[in-house]
């Protein structure tokens, strides 16, 4: 049990109906680090970070953020904490312009912080406001494009608005759900520029198929495959496993290797 | 044809007011809100008494009436569809219509079964247009029905709570994960929809008559609204609920017993050419 521990999960069970999701995972990220999860499609990824950031309920187990239990919290309270996620699909609002999209996560609407009939007839635009949403499109490299449509953005931006719309949430710990997903190689080149950059200042956590594309970003690797942590650890030890080798590449491939 | 046409307005104007609510709880909560004609019912109900018991002032009334529909929606939203939230979309078609049914039995015990009619709150004041005399009333509910919509664009455009709810008609998750407590922004709509109901309510009765049974007929009408404008858009509903206002009205002109049947003519028509994407 090491103290340096953000973000704990501790036998934690996801089941739909018959069908189990997620088994059995204890699961440690360490401040600072920037771990990686890989896993064939189905593999519970999603839904492991969902029960981390509060979008599901584990059927058991729990959840700790720096040592405090927050199995119980909501979604919304757990960003309020500092844990923020973006999607394997984009989530941007394609109806709102993209300043508009910036504005939802700056003001952040924490839990009692504000009341809903207090700003019920609130302004959406105010000076700093705009300026601290513009600060984070330049930050991505999209302020020119503040005041365009979101649906009008290409998807490689619209990745790029939902990472800015992550970092104003003020984060201690980020979970990127496969956000080279649907890139062009021009603009997963960037998006992993942009990723570097990030985890400088914040706790990183990455979903990915492909392992190629992570393998020199991340410090630790997990192996994910039918809703169970299969292997944990150094990148390449992880790669080197058997069992990984197994799920991943198929039995002719570790024959072919050993 | 004027006052046709004029007639196809307020009904579509009356129709547009009330479905707001169902669209927008059907499009942040997927919800298909029976309880929505109770609201309404109640609404033409409580102008009627005021009226006639406390002070014989419409507008009063019709505030009184709204402000009863308030407290009553968030009772039945707290206890009964906050419940179903995220639950399959039958459960609350059969609770909320237990809640319409038991609140019918109830109006009818309060109020008795008798239809029961409301005068002209301009006492038959007509305006000339082309030639035609149109009554007052009509042309003010019109107008009334402009004002909502456009006092919501403002509210969905403008206020920081209508970009919240906007944004979260399209991906309530991506809304929650950006710290905001979603449910909480989609009960202060709900509350605005079922004030709207109660409203729709208020300007209906001095047209038709008051009767428990009132709410069952629009609601009918209301969710062909919702249909053909698209569910959870604020601006199909509102050019939907004049085209069928419209279509009431001209068919009802040329063929009286068929008016309402040719809403669902349309409604099954858009259906066929642009399904449902639920």
């Amino acid at each position: 049990m090491s103290d340096d521990a953000i973000l704990r999960a501790v036998g934690v069970s996801k089941r739909f109906g018959a069908f189990s999701a997620v088994t059995d995972v204890d699961y440690v990220l360490r401040e600072g680090e920037v771990a990686g999860i890989i896993g064939p499609n189905g593999a519970g990824k999603s839904t492991f970070f969902n029960l981390m950031t509060g979008l599901y309920a584990p059927t058991q187990g729990r959840i700790e953020f720096r040592g405090r239990d927050v199995t119980r919290l909501d979604a919304h309270q757990r960003v309020a904490l500092g844990i923020v996620r973006t999607f394997q699909l984009v989530s941007v609002f394609g109806s709102l312009s993209v300043i508009e999209n910036l504005i939802l996560s700056v003001l952040r609407f924490r839990e009692g912080a504000m009341k809903p009939w207090r700003f019920l007839f609130a302004k959406a635009h105010s000076v700093e406001v705009e300026d601290a949403c513009l600060a984070a499109l330049q930050r991505v490299g999209i302020a020119h494009l503040a005041s365009a449509p979101t649906s009008t953005l290409s998807y490689g931006d619209k990745r790029r608005l939902e990472i800015a719309m992550s970092l104003s949430l003020n984060p201690r710990v980020l979970l990127l759900d496969e956000p080279l997903a649907g890139l062009g190689d021009g603009e997963i080149t960037e998006v992993l520029e942009l990723v570097r950059e990030v985890c400088k200042s914040v706790t990183l956590v990455i979903i990915e198929h492909k392992i190629s594309r992570i393998v020199d970003l991340v410090g630790r690797l997990s192996v994910m495959c039918e809703g169970r942590l299969l292997a944990d650890g150094d990148p390449r030890r992880v790669l080197e496993d058997p069992e990984v080798r197994r799920v991943y590449w198929g039995d002719k491939a570790v024959a072919a290797a050993s | 044809m004027i006052s046709t046409l004029a007639y196809g307005l307020t009904i579509g104007g009356i129709l547009y007011i009330i479905s707001i609510g169902l669209t927008l709880t059907f499009g942040t909560m997927r919800i298909v809100n029976f309880a929505h004609a109770l609201v309404y019912t109640v609404g033409a109900y409580v102008v009627m008494t005021v009226t006639a018991r406390i002070w014989d002032n419409f507008v009063f009334a019709g505030l009184v009436a709204v402000a009863v529909a308030v407290p009553l929606s968030y009772l039945i939203e707290r206890f009964v569809i906050r419940r179903l939230y995220g639950q399959s979309i039958d459960y609350a078609i059969i609770a909320t219509y237990a809640v319409l049914l038991v609140g019918v039995d109830v109006v009818k015990w309060l109020w008795g079964a008798t239809p029961m009619p409301l005068s002209d709150p301009l006492n038959g004041a007509f305006v000339v247009l082309g030639g035609v005399e149109l009554p007052l009333y009509r042309i003010l509910v019109i107008a009334v029905a402009l004002v909502v919509f456009a006092a919501l664009e403002v509210f969905f455009r403008r206020t920081m709570v209508g970009k919240i709810v906007v944004a979260g008609l399209e991906n309530k998750e991506a809304v929650r994960s950006l710290g905001i407590n979603v449910d909480r922004f989609f009960t202060i709509v709900f509350l605005i929809g079922s004030a709207l109901a109660a409203l729709g309510g208020v300007l209906y009765a001095p047209i038709t008559s008051i009767h428990p049974y009132m709410g069952f007929q629009v609601l009918l009408l209301c969710f062909a609204v919702v249909l053909v404008g698209g569910m959870g858009s604020i601006r199909g509903s509102f050019v939907a609920a004049f085209v069928l206002g419209l279509v009431i009205a001209v068919t009802g002109r040329f063929w009286g017993p068929a008016a309402e049947t040719m809403v669902f003519v349309v409604m099954a028509a858009v259906l066929i050419f642009k399904p449902i994407e639920a």
